[in-house]
């Protein structure tokens, strides 16, 4: 959207149209967790801008789908170069996040970058 | 984002944002032209209609809903949305045994193409705060009732997916035509905090 | 980052206000600043990950007590700043530029 000659409506919503996504299907990286694996939101706590809600770390829940591989904002946040990871939606139960208060039968789904989960 | 006050704004904001764009055009790196273009596209090539579009194809063509399910950026694509805030989606079916409702929590994404720009309450802390924790509650508030044998499944959009739900088909809606039943969908169905 | 923006499941906020036929927009300085962060962000060369960032980085009390797109404008003054692109400096002296023109206007 910089075209700064010739600059049309339709220019504009051509370029918004193509969208700008972060997805990186070439990124050659292995792909640790599958459908259906239990796993835990890691106890880490950086300073630096990350994607895993204070709500979920330490918590379990079960990969849901795998989505393929994104630009890691950790790391791209930071001006630190794209570093592409995959990227899961996670289900955990509303109980496993919020205790007995919660509703029997809810669910939260929540997306992470590989590197926020571990096997649980 | 709690102070939306949206009354005449301080003529401080108002200079510094002339200040702004004219430095960034005279450097190059804003045109004028293109800002009223962009502007122009989100306030009126996008919004809700186009979902609803979405929602009640899939009311309406069986095929076209599993496609929908499946790979939602494409089945939304073949109606002419993409782009922005939209390059991977995902649709989620409210059912008789589940309800969806969407949020972000850390800010505010949001599927542009398919809603436009998200509403302020949307990307309000109380929101953003309380839909994770108490849902039924929040959706009350809404005017929306879940069964307690419903589950509710909220969606945190905490990556670069974007999340459009497909409310239920209303009952007695079997004569409607797609133009008919567009009509009855709204944003508040498609973001999960209305039936429909 | 541990910050006020990670607000999932926080206590105290209260009612979720809403507008009747809310507007996409509420002023036309909201517009500009949307325009300006679609075009700096390729002119100036930033992302969604590094605006997040810099909104992250604003202090609690200012980033609750802000309208959405005075945040936006906030973080893309920082990311100019850090990239050298536009100081604040400038900012001032152009604004104080067009305080004179309304006054003289």
């Amino acid at each position: 959207m910089s075209a700064m000659a010739d600059v049309t409506f339709e220019r504009i919503a051509a370029a918004i149209e193509a969208g700008a996504s972060t997805r990186r299907p070439d990124a050659k990286v292995a792909q640790r967790f599958r459908p259906g694996d239990r796993v835990r939101v890691r106890n880490q706590h950086p300073w630096h801008h990350t994607r895993a809600t204070r709500y979920a770390r330490g918590k379990t829940g079960e990969i849901v789908t795998a989505h393929g591989v994104f630009v890691f904002p950790d790391s791209n946040s930071q001006w630190r170069g794209e570093d592409p990871q995959h990227v899961y939606t996670v289900r955990f139960t509303a109980r496993e996040l919020w205790g007995d208060e919660a509703a029997p039968n809810d669910s939260l789904c929540l997306d992470f970058w590989e590197p926020y989960l571990e096997p649980a | 984002m709690a102070g939306h006050r949206h009354d005449e704004p301080e003529s401080g904001i108002v200079l510094r944002v002339k200040a702004i764009e004219s430095l960034l055009a005279e450097k190059g790196l804003v045109d004028p032209v293109a800002i009223d273009h962009l502007v122009d596209y989100y306030e009126h090539r996008v919004g809700p209609r186009n979902g609803a579009r979405v929602v009640a194809r899939a009311w309406c063509d069986p095929a076209y809903k599993a496609r929908l399910l499946e790979d939602a950026t494409t089945a939304i694509a073949e109606l002419g949305y993409s782009g922005l805030q939209g390059e991977n989606m995902v649709a989620v079916e409210n059912t008789c045994q589940v309800h969806n409702v969407v949020v972000c929590t850390l800010c505010s994404c949001y599927p542009w193409p398919v809603l436009g720009l998200p509403p302020a309450w949307y990307k309000s802390p109380p929101y953003r705060s309380r839909i994770v924790r108490e849902p039924r509650a929040v959706l009350e508030e809404f005017g929306l009732t879940v069964p307690r044998d419903v589950e509710v499944r909220v969606w945190d959009s905490s990556a670069e997916i974007r999340y459009l739900v497909v409310p239920m088909r209303p009952e007695a809606s079997e004569a409607m035509g797609e133009d008919e039943l567009a009509a009855l969908v709204t944003r508040d169905g498609m973001i999960g905090v209305a039936a429909v | 980052m541990d910050g006020i923006h990670d607000m999932g499941g926080m206590h105290g906020f209260g009612a979720i206000e809403r507008e009747e036929n809310e507007p996409v927009f509420h002023h036309d300085w909201e517009k500009r600043v949307f325009g300006i962060s679609l075009q700096a962000a390729d002119s100036v060369g930033f992302c969604d990950d590094q605006l997040r960032r810099s909104i992250e980085r604003v202090p609690p009390e200012i980033y609750l007590t802000s309208s959405y797109y005075e945040l936006w404008l906030a973080s893309m003054e920082a990311i100019f700043e850090e990239k050298g692109v536009l100081t604040r400096g400038e900012i001032e002296r152009r604004v104080e530029e067009l305080k004179q023109g309304e006054r003289d206007g």
